[in-house]
């Protein structure tokens, strides 16, 4: 088993998809505090 | 050049001042949102998707697990990285499978322990409760050293100014948790997510660029070059013991690190919080793969100049766990040095403030609450877990400062969470999966797990130590111990009714 390689493909792995999730979470994420603040302003939010 | 030389200036004091201001302004805005415990706790049970990402991964990488990770990388090279393949299945496992957490957001508990008792009865639940408590607070005992000695590293300053440093950052933090509870948690936890997980791939570009891809991969000559890539080779100081107990912890920190887990316990629905798994093992292999990367460019660094090796090497030597903030405090240009450090604050403060959190609501929720015969009001409640943040945050600061840890960082997080681990994992699972589990079982499983201890006893140190007196296999036994309390007390002790229907 080539190991060297092995390691290399993880860390470009990692690179790449944490990248486009960090992207994805910020503009996600936005959205969601957004919503989850209306949610806490309601009188019944926990139902 | 020293080897505490560091690009760290002025700009780079600011960026970080001010960013620390952020938090606090959020706790303060956020407070009028607080109306009762579950808005405490688990936010209202009303958080979507990616912020539940974000609030996650903020939680799972704090300024330690960066500091323990690159100490990993730092002295086992690229065969550390064998542990982030195993958080990434694991965690993927339970997001596509659902593993405990979906059933434990079914039942709407807000802490583990709370299902101890739907399912075990009120004993299981405080005993339960104290020894997660036990071990969780224990386990956050060496948090502000790491983050002292992070700081001493990147800032090139004293030991004296880094602990003053930590014990302003603790209290600011304890202002924005008891302030603002889960609600200011996730907001800060969603900036920090995004300040440092740019800064942690800005860095890594940097970091590139100083040592060159190709040279990355270049074995140090000090080092056994099966060891640096097969964490299985012979003469490895890890080994299949040890990636055995990194499987079976894994998999139980993922599915029931009471922080982490409370992230699930919080969110929308069931659906969203096995979503919420799925998506965040891309971040567990990156709080992994990203300081071990860090660590082990640091050790190239070091190994390429004898002045530095020589100051990793001897009696006097500097811990391992400086080779990484030395390493970045060197190749990071100022500016971007600040941002970098205001990010690992962040992960610093998000860290903390999660886990005073999350083990104070225990001692609330599952020993104070249920050892009081009358009704706890929401009021109290709430009273009660800012008393126990604040008590916890003093504690810490005292045993982070002046407690040195036997075992290496890593280790020590290891085997401490094991305490908590071993029985909770067994006694979850079988709650919830087994219909024979009893509650004789679960109590034996939950005090199995203290046997975790012996593992950071003075026997595992030393060169010679018997493979049965090692941290890992004493660990690894404490699990498999805590299994069999769990099926013989069953079976020897069953229940003749069981408290509810939970886990059916």
């Amino acid at each position: 088993m080539n190991w060297e390689f092995l390691w290399k493909l993880v860390l470009i792995f990692t690179f790449s998809t944490y990248s486009i999730l960090v992207v994805i979470v910020f503009f996600g994420g936005l959205k969601n505090i957004v919503d989850m603040l209306k949610d806490l302003k309601m009188p019944d939010n926990n139902s | 050049m020293d080897v505490f030389y560091t690009n760290f200036g002025t700009i780079d004091w600011i960026i970080v001042l001010v960013y620390i201001c952020i938090p606090v302004v959020i706790g303060i805005l956020v407070r009028k949102y607080i109306k009762q415990m579950s808005d405490f706790i688990v936010a209202g049970r009303s958080l979507r998707l990616f912020i539940a990402i974000a609030t996650m991964t903020g939680t799972e990488l704090g300024l330690v697990t960066v500091m323990y990770n690159a100490e990993m990388g730092f002295l086992h090279g690229f065969s550390a990285f064998h542990i982030a393949i195993i958080e990434f299945s694991c965690i993927l496992a339970i997001g596509l499978t659902g593993f405990i957490v979906y059933k434990l957001r079914q039942l709407r508990v807000m802490t583990i322990p709370e299902f101890y008792e739907k399912r075990f009865g009120r004993k299981t639940r405080i005993v339960g409760g104290t020894i997660l408590a036990l071990g969780g607070i224990l386990n956050m005992g060496l948090f502000l050293q790491a983050g002292a000695r992070f700081m001493m590293g990147v800032t090139g300053y004293g030991n004296e100014a880094a602990e003053l440093f930590m014990s302003v950052m603790l209290i600011m933090v304890l202002v924005y948790t008891v302030l603002g509870g889960m609600v200011s948690v996730v907001i800060n936890d969603f900036i920090q997510f995004i300040v440092l997980s740019i800064g942690m791939l800005i860095g890594s570009y940097f970091i590139i660029d100083t040592i060159g891809w190709g040279n990355l991969f270049d074995i140090p000559l000090t080092i056994d070059a099966d060891s640096w890539f097969n964490p299985l080779a012979e003469g490895s100081e890890l080994g299949p013991i040890y990636v055995i107990f990194m499987v079976v912890l894994s998999l139980s920190a993922g599915a029931l690190w009471q922080s982490g887990t409370l992230r699930a316990l919080s969110a929308k629905s069931p659906k969203v919080a096995k979503q919420l798994y799925a998506w965040s093992s891309i971040s567990y292999m990156a709080r992994r793969v990203i300081p071990m990367f860090w660590g082990i460019a640091a050790f190239v660094f070091v190994s390429q100049m004898p002045q530095f090796l020589a100051a990793f090497q001897g009696t006097d030597a500097i811990s391992s766990q400086f080779g990484m903030p030395i390493f970045i405090g060197m190749v990071i240009p100022s500016g971007f040095l600040g941002l970098l450090c205001a990010g690992m604050f962040a992960a610093f403060m998000s860290t903390h403030d999660s886990y005073l959190l999350s083990w104070s609501s225990v001692i609330t929720q599952d020993i104070v609450a249920p050892l009081k015969k009358g009704i706890l009001s929401d009021k109290m409640r709430l009273l009660i877990t800012r008393i126990c943040i604040v008590s916890i945050g003093l504690f810490l600061l005292i045993w982070g400062l002046w407690f040195e840890a036997p075992v290496s960082l890593w280790n020590y997080m290891a085997v401490t969470g094991t305490i908590y681990l071993a029985g909770a994992f067994t006694v979850i699972v079988a709650g919830l999966y087994w219909k024979k589990a009893s509650t004789t079982g679960a109590m034996i499983a939950l005090f199995a797990g203290l046997l975790a201890i012996l593992g950071i006893g003075p026997w595992t140190q030393g060169d010679n130590v018997s493979w049965y007196l090692t941290d890992k296999f004493i660990a690894l036994m404490t699990f498999i111990i805590a299994f069999l309390g769990m099926v013989v007390g069953s079976y020897l002790f069953p229940d003749k009714q069981q408290p509810e229907e939970a886990g059916k």
